[in-house]
């Protein structure tokens, strides 16, 4: 669906200003209460979802009108899809959608962001969303002796993703994963140097082109190779394959897996044990592709029905997040012997981002920074030892801020507590 | 009116380059209005500055906290109040707390929460402001409107700060009236539109004592929350009545009971609106609670502060209930519902479901006042409806109006409005008719006078108040720089 | 000047007074503000000759003294500012215009005192929030425009409670009325539809009402006014708890207004309760005030129509929890004085004489409202400067009333004095404004500015005496309303 195509959607706005905080009945103070970056960090109510929508319909109705500041509006947001769970809590409207196309719309007339057509310049020479990515892709394990799935027989694609292949500090959690992998006896492989970007990243960027060449890729040596389960550890990887890719209709029969749920799921079904204590008291931060933005697509033409509600025939059923994956990490926390879990003020649907997503960690890094500053402090409020997340970009972005503005908070991706406790 | 070079420099010295911004493209998304700039003031003394310098150069300009409605002149400043959130006082003791503009409400109550107190939650929401008037759910208990204002931090139109009531006299928030005539007369009334020229920066807001929780124990994943248990010594219902009469006597006698925390004359559209999760499972509902209830009711929460105060309350609500042949609305009674209800009326105060989902537009006739007499009129004005149902111009909420009594009923409120598609003229047309067809009978027939009708020809008829507020505002705002038409939600 | 054949012509020969006798009652009051004699009195009896008196003021340029209650007076705020005033008696004015049940409202002219409208109110089952024991000539709308705290803070939702709407001639000579009474119609009109002047705000975005109250008749003369009443219970049962610890007695008063548990409420000390309750001058003062705590609480407990023991009952199971953590009893009698002698006294105006006169024939009363935690400091200076002026701090009667719903209180010092002795007078006076300064520099806040320390008080908020200045200018432009009060 192209932007005109959510012009009913972005008039239902009341400007009820929802869109800028967590549900109000999750709201448990005078802190925590922001649920969007891009509005708590430049205040004009035009960086709000809300602001999006009514600026967006107005250049439908009144044409495109491109100034630095209105690229400024678009580029500054992380797409992190908060906006429209607090939203949809009352309203039936698209809120993320329209604002995604209003991206890739800026991206087909040129008006694109300079340090974005840079990545984009990395992805289509390199296959990668790692810029300056140096080396091969499969480097990481040499010396690992993992099947190669686009060779062998395998019942899960472990698919690494860009950031954790090619960033030394990242390639632990691949490492960490295939010891899990291996510790529960799944026959997996990976696709080494075969691998290419699974393109979420670039989707969100807004080069929707860019994105579905790199799905094509991907799906097209998923079929060659007769994958059927694809196992990711990266939350926009998930989301890519999950989402994105049904979409555009190009999942097929994939079933697509994100490690916590898969750990999850070999705990639960006896083949994982977690034995050794990890003392630590931890938080969790739901990364957004994996959380609200994991919820799978739902499929869906239809026509507003005339009359005085906005309804459709046949009936519209919104992505609210609801779906997400939410208890599976959770659950995996939970059995590790000796991790205490409390939870930040703003989880699950409402979860706050950590700023690195929609292209922002590359463009305006700095944003970024704040994003991941606002929920290491949030982190620290719960008493945590350390921040636990799901995907490698919000680890990155997590443990880059630290450093720049120093914290004794700890960093780690789920796979590597796990690690510790088999 | 575009802000020359060397006059924006001036406003962006007082805020900084951040914090200022006439860039067109901002525009749409604030009220589709022109406005020379928007500035984001920090604080009272950059509010402060950027009034003196509207006077300098006779620029017009209006406030916003978080701005959900208003109409504003094109070509005037817009301050946005967004950075101004700050809790700067919760007292517990002497049952105050004291905010900036941008303090929405849900902060200011989920901190009392804590301490045990709550306060006056506006009709339109937690999300909006907690500083400035408003009526809502618990204006049973928690009264409403400019009642519960104490001191008000004030920036004139001309840019001086007054410190109304105590706070000019010694610099404490508790009292907003005196020394001598209380200047609460000129700073905000119960009714829109326009508010007192220039900007509240900070005020003082009455609290009340909770006995529900520190925190609502919400369950569940959006938009399907639940309470995993109602909270001890609570409990919510509805009750629908055989007529408008029995309903209203039971309203009174639970007022003058003092027996309720919450008393909400919801209509079952509303109800059915709150505890649904999308237009089609609302209309559906609707339909089916609209064929077990008896005719018009009331929604109501009642909160024990002890266990022998909780009995006592509710056996007193039985009776009352019971003497005017009320029926309990059996989906209420399951916990899932009742818990929803309970913490959306009081958390969220749920007006979106309600006025928001269906079309996206709602235009509504509110009045404040003699709780027994508007309802009186409101029966006209709902039976108006009906042909607009039938023709489809708007949602079937059986014709219904809604409303509450304010502090134990001493006061009221009623509203009816009516849920349309805004993109249909005719449906518009037809809802703008009904509105001042009501409106005008209201007048006419001695019940109330909306002031947000003409003024002209209201005004006259009300003892010209408007030509003693036009002159007021003239005193206050010699260079005009602070039009009215703002809303404060 | 306005001539004596315009008055007369307006209110009749029997209701203008030119006698010296007369005149010289106008021309001062208990208070120390000095004596002014006023030129003539005149009594309107209704609306219509207020409203010709202000005209005629108005082309004259003649100050108008409103006045309501009956002497004596003791604020100074009916004793003319300036020479050449005329005094507008509105006792005439005495009709009882609405008692209405259901809606819970009065309606009364400014003549109507406590005494005739409360057994008016009670034949239809509601009652007033009063003021404590006003003196029997105290006007019910002169009570309420002044902002005089009321006993049951927990039905005072607003400062300006109970004031619902006001008819008002302003200094203009314009009509207004204010709240709900505006329109559309006349109050006859807005009868015969069901309607009662109850709703306080607007119309429009002001709230008119606020502007005349506390303006000492500055503004206006109110004609009419109407006020919120309360049910009578259907049962009651009051208790005293004394003890000589002011703040576990604040504490306590503070959670009962909170748990909204009691109605009737307050605090005095031993002088003010003995000064109120002797029988027997002067022997008895001394003897009951021996036998009285420090500090008393007086609270009532009281059910309605439904359950009312039941209601009772669960009330004081809550307050027991609260003096059980307090360390204090409540009972039903504290020395001398019973809980039910104490009802029963402040649910009417006070017995004659006044009860400030009863100890020494005049009283100068220094009030201020604050906050709880300011409240011991503040009476702790007040107790210094009383000794320092020679005034024995034991000898001082103080009151302490919480307001609207526990957002603060009033608090009262009563200096009773003997006004034939001018040694004593001029201490008391002294302390008076020692005292008001004294307590400023310790945050209390006279809402409501009298007599000889009205400047002193205003002067430390010039902001908002810069904007009641511009509202004066429209609705007295001619400044005929009692000038020289407040700030005017």
């Amino acid at each position: 669906m192209a932007l005109e195509d959510y012009r009913g959607d972005m008039e239902m706005c009341c400007r009820c200003s929802t869109c800028k905080f967590i549900p109000m009945q999750k709201v448990k103070g005078a802190q925590y209460v922001n649920v969007c970056p891009s509005i708590a960090k430049y205040n004009f109510h035009a960086y709000s979802a809300g602001g999006r929508l009514n600026i967006a319909a107005a250049m439908l109705k009144d044409g495109f009108k491109y100034t630095d500041k209105l690229l400024d509006i678009v580029y500054n947001c992380q797409l992190c899809g908060a906006c429209g769970v607090s939203c949809n809590y009352a309203m039936d409207m698209e809120v993320l959608q329209p604002i995604s196309e209003f991206r890739l719309r800026c991206v087909e007339d040129g008006k694109t962001n300079p340090a974005l057509d840079k990545v984009i310049a990395g992805l289509q020479k390199q296959g990668t969303m790692v810029p300056g990515a140096k080396g091969k892709r499969g480097d990481w394990a040499t010396g690992l002796k993992l099947k190669d799935a686009t060779k062998e027989k395998v019942d899960v694609l472990y698919h690494v993703g860009c950031l954790t292949s090619y960033d030394k500090n990242m390639q632990k959690l691949a490492k960490a994963t295939v010891k899990i992998l291996q510790k529960a006896g799944v026959n997996f492989g990976i696709a080494g140097n075969a691998e290419t970007c699974c393109g979420g990243r670039a989707y969100q960027m807004g080069y929707k082109e860019d994105f579905l060449n790199q799905a094509k890729k991907n799906m097209d040596m998923i079929k060659k190779a007769g994958i059927k389960t694809l196992v990711t550890g990266c939350a926009d990887g998930y989301q890519a394959f999950k989402v994105l890719y049904d979409k555009y209709n190009l999942k097929g029969d994939l079933e697509v897996l994100h490690i916590s749920e898969y750990i999850d799921k070999l705990i639960k079904d006896g083949k994982l044990k977690l034995n050794k204590k990890v003392n630590l008291n931890v938080t969790y931060h739901d990364p957004c592709r994996l959380g609200r933005l994991g919820e799978p697509w739902i499929h869906w033409e239809g026509k507003k029905v005339p009359g005085d509600r906005f309804v459709f025939d046949p009936p519209k059923e919104y992505r609210r997040g609801t779906k997400g994956v939410y208890e599976p990490p959770r659950d995996v926390l939970k059995s590790i012997p000796g991790v205490k879990l409390t939870e930040m003020t703003r989880i699950k649907e409402y979860a706050w981002c950590c700023g690195a997503g929609g292209g922002v960690n590359e463009s305006n890094p700095g944003f970024a920074r704040w994003t991941a500053r606002e929920r290491i402090e949030e982190a620290g409020s719960t008493g945590a030892e350390a921040i636990v997340t799901a995907c490698p970009w919000c680890e990155k972005n997590f443990s880059e801020t630290i450093k720049e503005n120093g914290s004794n908070l700890k960093v780690y991706d789920i796979v590597e507590l796990v690690e510790k406790a088999i | 009116m575009a802000l020359n070079k060397e006059v924006y420099k001036e406003f962006e010295d007082v805020v900084g380059e951040e914090n200022i911004c006439n860039d067109p493209a901002i525009m749409p998304a604030y009220f589709s209005t022109e406005f020379a700039a928007v500035i984001l003031p920090g604080n009272t003394a950059e509010v402060q500055a950027i009034v003196k310098l509207c006077n300098k150069h006779k620029m017009q300009f209006r406030p916003i906290c978080t701005g959900w409605t208003g109409m504003f002149p094109p070509g005037i400043i817009l301050l946005d109040l967004r950075r101004m959130n700050r809790i700067i006082e919760i007292n517990e003791k002497n049952m105050y707390a004291v905010v900036e503009p941008y303090v929405i409400s849900s902060q200011l109550q989920a901190e009392l929460m804590k301490r045990g107190l709550n306060f006056c939650i506006k009709g339109a929401g937690t999300n909006c402001t907690a500083m400035l008037r408003g009526h809502g759910h618990m204006d049973q208990t928690t009264s409403g409107d400019d009642r519960n204002h104490l001191a008000i931090e004030w920036i004139t139109p001309e840019g001086d700060i007054v410190r109304s009531g105590s706070l000019g006299s010694s610099d404490e928030w508790f009292c907003g009236d005196g020394p001598g005539p209380s200047l609460r007369s000129i700073l905000t009334s119960a009714v829109p539109p326009g508010v007192t020229p220039g900007v509240f920066t900070k005020a003082a807001v009455k609290l009340y004592h909770w006995s529900g929780p520190s925190a609502y124990p919400v369950e569940g994943i959006s938009p399907h929350y639940s309470l995993s248990e109602i909270p001890p010594n609570m409990m919510a219902r509805y009750f629908s009545f055989p007529s408008v009469e029995k309903m209203w006597q039971a309203e009174l006698k639970i007022g003058e009971s003092e027996i309720c925390f919450e008393l909400m004359g919801f209509n079952i559209s509303m109800v059915a609106a709150n505890i649904t999760t999308s237009n089609e499972e609302e209309e559906e509902t609707f339909n089916r609670l609209n064929k077990e209830v008896q005719g018009p009711g009331f929604f109501v929460i009642v909160v024990g502060d002890t266990p022998a105060d909780f009995e006592y309350k509710q056996r007193v609500l039985e009776k009352i209930v019971s003497e005017n042949d009320g029926k309990s609305l059996k989906a209420v009674e399951d916990p899932r519902i009742e818990g929803i209800l309970m913490c959306q009326c009081t958390r969220i105060s749920a007006s979106i479901r309600e006025t928001f989902r269906n079309g996206g537009a709602f235009n509504s006739i509110p009045i404040m006042g003699q709780r027994d007499l508007t309802i009186k009129w409101a029966i006209g004005a709902g039976k108006a409806k009906e042909p607009l149902i039938e023709k489809g111009y708007i949602v079937d909420d059986g014709g219904a109006f809604f409303g509450w009594g304010v502090e134990q009923g001493h006061l009221g409120k009623t509203e009816i409005f009516c849920k349309f598609d805004p993109g249909n003229p005719e449906a518009k047309a037809a809802v703008e008719g009904w509105q001042k067809e009501q409106n005008r009978r209201a007048f006419t027939e001695r019940y109330f006078a909306s002031t947000m009708g003409p003024q002209d020809e209201i005004g006259p008829a009300l003892l010209n108040y408007h030509l003693w507020w036009q002159k007021i505002t003239e005193a206050l705002d010699p260079n005009g720089v602070s039009p009215s038409g703002g809303s404060l939600v | 000047m306005i001539g004596k054949e315009k008055l007369v012509k307006i209110v009749g020969a029997g209701n203008v007074s030119y006698e010296q006798k007369t005149l010289d009652e106008y021309s001062k009051d208990i208070s120390f503000v000095n004596a002014v004699r006023p030129v003539c009195v005149v009594k309107p009896k209704n609306a219509s000759d207020v409203r010709k008196i202000v005209n005629l003021a108005n082309k004259t340029q003649t100050p108008l003294v409103p006045v309501s209650s009956g002497p004596p007076h003791f604020r100074g705020d009916t004793v003319p500012g300036i020479g050449g005033a005329v005094i507008v008696d509105l006792s005439k004015m005495k009709k009882i215009i609405n008692v209405d049940r259901a809606r819970r409202v009065a309606m009364v002219e400014p003549g109507v005192t406590f005494g005739e409208l409360i057994p008016a109110a009670e034949k239809e089952g509601i009652r007033l929030n009063m003021p404590l024991l006003p003196r029997k000539s105290k006007t019910v709308i002169g009570s309420i425009l002044e902002r005089e705290p009321v006993i049951m803070p927990k039905y005072q939702w607003d400062i300006s409670d109970p004031l619902s709407c006001v008819e008002v001639i302003f200094g203009s000579g314009d009509e207004f009325r204010t709240g709900q009474a505006a329109g559309p119609g006349t109050v006859k009109e807005q009868w015969a539809v069901g309607g009662v002047q109850k709703a306080p705000y607007g119309p429009g975005v002001a709230s008119w009402h606020r502007l005349i109250q506390g303006a000492q008749g500055t503004m206006g003369i109110v004609t009419w006014a109407s006020m919120r009443c309360e049910i009578l219970p259907s049962l009651e049962e009051p208790f005293v708890v004394g003890s000589s610890n002011l703040d576990t007695l604040l504490e306590m008063i503070s959670w009962l207004i909170r748990l909204r548990m009691v109605n009737e409420c307050f605090i005095l000390n031993n002088t003010n309760l003995a000064a109120i309750f002797t029988k027997k001058w002067p022997r008895g003062y001394q003897n009951l005030k021996d036998s009285l705590p420090a500090w008393t609480l007086f609270y009532t407990v009281a059910g309605y129509e439904y359950l009312p023991e039941e209601r009772i009952s669960s009330h004081i199971k809550g307050i027991t929890e609260i003096t059980q953590r307090l360390g204090v009893e409540a009972v039903k009698a504290a020395g001398g004085v019973s809980a039910n002698e104490i009802l029963k006294a402040v649910q009417q105006p006070s017995g004659e004489p006044y009860w400030k006169l009863r100890y020494k024939g005049a009283c100068e009363d220094i009030f201020f409202l604050t906050i709880n935690d300011k409240l011991e400091g503040q009476i702790g200076v007040m107790n210094e400067l009383a000794e320092k002026a020679d005034y024995s701090a034991s000898e001082m009667g103080v009151y302490i009333q919480p307001i609207v719903q526990g957002t603060g209180c009033h608090c009262e010092f009563n200096l009773f004095y003997d006004p034939g002795n001018p040694s004593e007078l001029n201490r008391v006076r002294g302390l008076s404004n020692s005292a008001v300064k004294s307590l400023m520099a310790k945050d209390a806040f006279f809402s409501r500015p009298y007599g000889e320390n009205a400047n002193m008080i205003l002067n430390r908020d010039a902001a908002t005496v810069a904007v009641l200045d511009k509202l004066k200018k429209m609705f007295d432009p001619n400044s005929i309303m009692n000038p020289g009060k407040v700030c005017f």
